[in-house]
């Protein structure tokens, strides 16, 4: 048999293997098996549903061919079975969250354990008027007319697998509702806490965050674990800004060493509107991330970073998806990773430019630090530009950490591992300061520290 | 204090240091001059031990220790200082950081408490003011976007700090207007005592009006071909390096 055929059988049982999978999650999910109360008057979220299911149905599944999922195998997700987490968790105190807590961060916290929202270890606060915070499975019950037409309306249309499984199977998440001119002065943190269960379970938060016109507000998302469980999150964020508003959103992944983890981000933005995400990726063996953006109105900002480890083992995929369909608006990716032992990591961003968009700036960076001869990155930059008056740049370096560099902090007495590690943090350190929070910025440049300590980097 | 006997080094397949002798000892200071590709620079680097030399012969002891055993963080903590002609710009790494990290790991390699947050910026602000220096350097990142005369400054600030017995300092002299010259001189003048030697690297005699050396080596072909007090300086600075190279070779 021709390597040939053997490829082409082998994604064919993929996709076989793939679809049945998403068969059964889907099945799982149907909405009387989930956590949001079928009971209640939420037809048109049977409706999303039911619609989320046929798309998965009918959607190919993607194989090593298709474009989007070319350098991120799906065969070691499915071969870990995950089925669907059933009950909310409740045996955990306060106590056994404080070890996974930010040192010093000031926020309105809201914590979800295995994709539930906890109100027993969440510490809201007093929220400032205008302010709605909430779990998802809640606000469906008690309020589900503020949810119509806002749940669902950007992770619609055009997503891919995962979001659209989320949406037959989502059961909690948090909603974040600020009217018109609100101001959260203090950051609110979501923490997803997961812990291992007996089978591999697979959770789906979805979150809703819509800011009003004026509107400003600093999020804090972390995905945590307690201990190394197997375990995989596949979550939803929609977020709508309203004109002239602001939303800084800084996003930690810190899954398990062993966990798979999904995020697709669907944000749309209104005129004046500024957005500002730092993606920093540390944890799981397998996690894909994608950001999609459009825009609704003209001279609207969004600020996407990132920085990403990958170890040995690791798989670290960021997508990005930014549609300028409109004049006058601005956006800029700029994403740093550093790669060693048998780490793997895949940047591919996309900017779209329309023909109407004129007078779009676009500025799109991947710069790769990799530290052994084992780890690999696939970087895919693309600018479409139909649009003839616009400024659009794109660049892509993957290199070394230079001799120069290390020899010179080692000529100070300084140990050469503790100069790569240095060297290291001065390459992530430009996307770790554009988190606007001191206990996060030494929190992560900390974390990262530890990293790498524990990184082969010799 | 610093043995240096019958060092040969190559770059690739090319001997540029032909056996090299050289005694220095404690509080003296040795100026090395000769023309280009004479192997100065090749001398301070092997002595500190950057990559991309190999050593064929002869032997360099710091105060009896062989510095070519030692990987170049261990002979910085036995002492050995090089101050850079090109100092490495380091972005994202910030300065007081990086001085912290490299005073700290030489304390440690002496059994010696490491330094706190505090009792750190104290000496920092008694070494800035000896240097007559300010304190606009330390919050950038080491060397980042500085000017030829603020690189050539902070090495001079690091040497302070880390207190060498053996400090190189590599055509230090380069690439500074006259000012800045004397700012860097009268720094490594204040720095001068009985226990710490240095070695002066320079192609020009200019450097040593403002620094003065207890002897004047020529360096030619790889090896010290003249060696004198401070007076051989101004002779070469007369009539260059040409009447004492070309004699050697007739």
């Amino acid at each position: 048999m021709s390597a040939a055929t053997n490829s082409s059988r082998q994604q064919t049982e993929a996709a076989e293997a793939f679809a049945g999978w998403l068969h059964d999650l889907g099945e799982a999910a149907s909405p009387a098996g989930t956590g949001v109360d079928a009971e209640s008057a939420q037809g048109w979220l049977a409706a999303e549903r039911q619609q989320a299911a046929e798309r998965l149905r009918a959607q190919a599944v993607p194989t090593g061919k298709s474009e989007s999922w070319r350098y991120t195998g799906l065969r070691s997700l499915i071969d870990q079975g995950f089925i669907q987490v059933d009950e909310p968790l409740s045996a955990l105190t306060p106590e056994d969250i404080e070890e996974v807590l930010v040192p010093g961060l000031d926020a309105h916290r809201a914590v979800l354990v295995n994709g539930r929202y906890s109100a027993s270890l969440s510490e809201l606060g007093t929220l400032p008027r205008g302010v709605r915070v909430g779990s998802l499975s809640q606000m469906l019950e008690s309020d589900p007319d503020a949810l119509q037409g806002v749940l669902t309306r950007l992770a619609g249309e055009g997503s891919h697998l995962f979001a659209a499984l989320n949406t037959a199977a989502m059961q909690d998440g948090l909603v974040l509702l600020l009217e018109r001119g609100a101001l959260l002065e203090r950051p609110i943190e979501i923490i997803h806490l997961s812990v291992g269960m007996e089978e591999p379970r697979v959770a789906q938060p979805r979150h809703l965050i819509s800011l009003g016109d004026g509107a400003q507000a600093q999020v804090i998302e972390r995905y945590i674990s307690l201990g190394d469980a197997l375990y995989c999150t596949n979550s939803v964020l929609e977020i709508a800004l309203g004109r002239d508003a602001r939303l800084t959103h800084a996003r930690l992944q810190q899954e398990s060493p062993n966990a798979f983890h999904i995020t697709s981000l669907y944000l749309s933005q209104d005129a004046n509107s500024h957005y500002a995400g730092v993606n920093i990726g540390l944890g799981g063996i397998w996690a894909r991330t994608d950001l999609v953006t459009r825009f609704s109105g003209e001279h609207a900002e969004c600020d996407l970073q990132g920085l990403y480890l990958a170890g040995d083992k690791q798989l670290i995929d960021y997508h990005m998806d930014v549609r300028h369909g409109l004049p006058n608006c601005s956006s800029r990716e700029r994403f740093k990773g550093i790669l060693y032992g048998k780490g793997r990591a895949v940047f591919d961003g996309l900017v779209y430019v329309a023909r109407d968009a004129q007078k779009t700036d676009a500025a799109m960076s991947n710069r790769n630090l990799i530290l052994s001869e084992n780890a690999e990155v696939d970087t895919k930059p693309q600018l479409e530009i139909y649009a003839d008056d616009v400024k659009c740049s794109h660049g892509t370096t993957v290199g070394q950490i230079e001799p120069e560099a290390l020899f010179y902090l080692r000529s100070r007495g300084i140990s050469a591992s503790l100069a790569r590690r240095m060297l290291c943090l001065g390459f992530a350190g430009e996307i770790i300061d554009a988190l606007d929070s001191e206990a996060l910025r030494d929190y992560v440049t900390e974390q990262v520290g530890d990293r790498l300590e524990r990184a082969p980097l010799d | 204090m610093l043995s240096v006997k019958g060092l040969k080094a190559n770059v690739g397949d090319k001997e540029i240091l032909r056996g090299l002798d050289l005694e220095v000892a404690p509080g003296e200071i040795h100026a090395i001059m000769g023309p280009n590709g004479s192997g100065k620079s090749t001398f301070a680097h092997v002595l500190s031990g950057r990559e991309g030399y190999e050593v064929t012969a002869g032997s360099a002891k710091l105060d009896g220790t062989d510095l070519f055993e030692l990987e170049p963080e261990e002979r910085a903590r036995l002492g050995l200082f090089l101050a850079f002609q090109y100092p490495v710009e380091l972005p994202g790494v910030n300065n007081m950081y990086f001085l912290k990290a490299a005073l700290n790991a030489i304390r440690k390699s002496r059994g010696e408490d490491e330094f706190d947050a505090v009792s750190f910026m104290r000496l920092m602000k008694e070494k800035l003011k000896v240097l007559h220096l300010d304190d606009s350097l330390l919050k950038r990142p080491v060397n980042f976007g500085f000017s030829g005369g603020e690189k050539k400054r902070n090495e001079i600030f690091q040497m302070a700090m880390l207190e060498p017995k053996l400090a190189i300092l590599d055509e230090t002299d380069s690439g500074l207007d006259i000012d800045a010259l004397r700012i860097v001189a009268d720094g490594v003048n204040a720095l001068r005592s009985p226990e710490r030697s240095m070695i002066v690297v320079t192609h020009y005699q200019r450097l040593l009006d403002y620094i003065e050396p207890d002897y004047v080596h020529v360096l030619a072909k790889g090896q010290i071909i003249r060696s004198g007090g401070k007076e051989l300086a101004l002779e070469l600075e007369e009539k260059g390096y040409g009447w004492i190279v070309d004699g050697e070779a007739a």
